[in-house]
């Protein structure tokens, strides 16, 4: 049986409320980067010491949580796992979303907002932050043109652009892990970021989407086999496990060589940034969804998964703060074995801390996602009537025999 | 068409396309590292410090600095913008050293991380060597402020009031700033505001020449004394060269 798709009627009051709802938290996040654009970003928690704050934490959150069609894409379109078909456009247009959301986030940032049409007549093919938005922008193409594709039913365009994104996916993730990872900064430089990102996306991504599809079919009443979600759930296990590895290596490698143990303690037993690395990244974001997802007894159960993807979306949070935030706090190395002892200006370490119109900015934008996804649900045929696996022997995939 | 053909052509379009999006990227990049000396002739700017003549307590250089290029001056370190600022600093291993003074600020490197960090060529680097940023052009992003490994890109958070140099402009909020080693003044064929304070004081710490001239005041500085760029092993090519450090 094919999966049929449908719209929500948008004709509760439920819906028109939460639309409204949605519009008053939008309009505060519109008026702070308004007023921030005219009196200037020191009206933000950052300084000189720490020009990159939450919008960016948050940008680069966004990003990762788009993976979320990445993987269900690559099951359906390219695996050609059909029970997954009915999560396959949420999945597209919501990446979509969060790569809009990751795009304002960042332009809610900028200093000189009026002078925009630069990044179009003056492209830097050197710059990560000339490639990173080329790689966005297209990404945002691709998922419009692969949405399409599936709202036609054009089976042939939908494979090809499942490939496309699935590819496109892998080079957007990379690519914001080398804004970070091709810097010349004590705890930012590291070839490891790229794909320490394509995995911390993964994780996110297949998290949230687990999060949405029951969020989703639960308002709506619509049926859902559970074994969709453990089979989620044992791949968000297995993603959960690659980006502990991969945190691991890195911040062992900087402890263990002297050149780099200052900054690397610094992370892991520094202050405020140890707490998010230890209580909020290693503990609650890896550890508590670790066990849950492997323990025979939760691993199959709907409300454990629940508990544990929320985790691992708070753990990939706290991650990405770590990312951005201490490379920024710990102090440049300018005078190897030197230290300063008094200076006009902020030496040492630095502290962040986002100011409320940042606050607001960052709520106007996930309000804006919010409004933009339930729109979406009511104008294009998004929500599957049911998704179920279907009789595995009917399945129209030729069987693979050996010799 | 199969699904095998489907694949294939899918594969070939989409690295096709990688072609032709890394392509220039990879030729930018080879024409970045293959740099040309330039014309015999040509000057290429950089300044020589002499920490053992600067004095602790002078202050003549920030001071012009600021009053030259309208920098933003508030008292609270988070905006102020200072294109060169003073430190002490004291040597840690084996023993805590005496104090002694320096200075920071933009190095002009010749290889400049801001400016392939810079997502819309704003900050850009002459063909004398100096680095400096386009506010008309520049969006604000900061990425330049993140690649600077030695924090000498400053950003001007709060607009600033004062406009002590009617001469020159004042920058608004919005946008970074950092040493441009007074290039309008150089271009004039002046010396740049602090090295002229710092004369004017009779400490005579600073020079700023030439170092495409072997017989420049700052050639022969460096031919003369150890003088050394800050974290050189960066691979920065920094054009601030210490003696004494």
């Amino acid at each position: 049986m094919e999966a049929t798709f449908e719209r929500i009627d948008g004709r509760s009051a439920r819906f028109w409320l939460l639309l409204g709802a949605l519009v008053a938290l939008i309009l505060p996040g519109v008026i702070s980067t308004y007023v921030m654009y005219e009196r200037g970003l020191y009206l933000s928690g950052m300084t000189n010491r720490i020009p990159w704050g939450l919008q960016i934490v948050l940008a680069v959150f966004y990003i990762g949580a788009s993976a979320g069609s990445l993987v269900i894409s690559s099951l359906y379109g390219i695996f050609g796992k059909k029970e997954y078909k009915p999560f396959a456009r949420i999945a597209v247009y919501l990446a979509l979303l969060f790569l809009v959301a990751a795009l304002l986030s960042i332009l809610t940032d900028l200093g000189r907002l009026d002078n925009l049409s630069s990044s179009f007549s003056h492209f830097n093919f050197l710059s990560m932050l000339s490639i990173n938005p080329f790689l966005y922008n297209m990404y945002i193409l691709i998922c419009i043109v692969y949405l399409w594709a599936m709202l036609r039913e054009k089976e042939r365009l939908v494979r090809i652009m499942a490939l496309v994104a699935v590819l496109w996916a892998i080079a957007v993730h990379s690519g914001t892990g080398a804004i970070f990872g091709f810097v010349p900064r004590e705890l930012y430089q590291s070839p490891l970021l790229p794909p320490s990102f394509i995995a911390a996306a993964l994780s996110s991504g297949t998290a949230l989407m687990i999060l949405v599809i029951l969020g989703l079919f639960r308002v709506t009443g619509r049926p859902l086999d559970g074994q969709l979600i453990v089979r989620l759930g044992r791949l968000l296990a297995v993603f959960v496990v690659v980006v502990a590895c991969l945190l691991f290596i890195e911040n062992a490698y900087r402890v263990y060589l002297a050149g780099s143990r200052e900054a690397g303690v610094f992370v892991l037993f520094g202050g405020f940034q140890s707490v998010i690395f230890w209580g909020g990244m290693a503990l609650l974001g890896t550890l508590v969804p670790a066990v849950i997802l492997f323990h025979a007894k939760t691993a199959g159960s709907i409300p454990w998964i629940v508990v544990a993807s929320a985790l691992v979306v708070f753990g990939v949070l706290c991650e990405r703060y770590l990312i951005v935030i201490p490379g920024q706090a710990h102090p440049a190395d300018l005078l190897p074995n030197m230290e300063i002892t008094s200076s006009i200006w902020q030496e040492g370490v630095a502290t962040y801390s986002a100011s409320l119109p940042e606050v607001l900015q960052a709520i106007g934008v996930v309000a804006l996602v919010g409004f933009l996804f339930v729109l979406g649900l009511w104008l294009f045929k998004l929500l599957p009537v049911e998704a179920r696996i279907y009789d595995e022997a009917a399945s129209a995939e030729p069987r693979v025999t050996v010799n | 068409m199969d699904r095998r053909g489907f694949l294939k052509t899918a594969g070939v379009l989409s690295a096709g396309a990688a072609c032709a999006y890394g392509l220039p990227l990879l030729t930018a990049c080879a024409s970045a590292t293959a740099e040309p000396e330039g014309p015999p002739g040509q000057r290429k700017w950089g300044m020589v410090i002499d920490l053992g003549r600067c004095r602790p307590d002078c202050t003549a250089c920030m001071d012009a600095c600021r009053r030259e290029n309208n920098v933003a001056f508030f008292g609270d370190t988070r905006w102020d913008v200072h294109l060169i600022r003073k430190v002490r600093v004291r040597r840690k291993y084996p023993h805590p050293s005496a104090e002694k003074p320096m200075l920071l600020l933009c190095n002009q490197c010749d290889r400049p991380p801001c400016v392939q960090a810079c997502p819309v060529k704003a900050t850009f680097q002459r063909e004398d060597g100096i680095v400096i940023v386009d506010q008309h052009r520049c969006i604000g992003c900061r990425y330049c402020m993140i690649a600077c490994p030695y924090d000498a890109r400053q950003f001007n958070f709060k607009e600033n009031t004062e406009w002590p140099n009617k001469d020159r402009p004042r920058s608004s909020h919005g946008v970074p700033q950092s040493c441009t080693f007074c290039v309008h003044r150089l271009d004039r064929g002046q010396q740049p505001a602090c090295v002229e304070a710092c004369k004017k004081a009779g400490a005579n710490a600073l020079a700023v020449g030439n170092l495409n001239d072997p017989a420049s005041e700052v050639s022969r500085l460096i031919a003369d004394h150890p003088a050394q760029g800050l974290r050189e092993d960066l691979g920065t090519r920094p054009k601030v060269f210490y003696i004494g450090l």
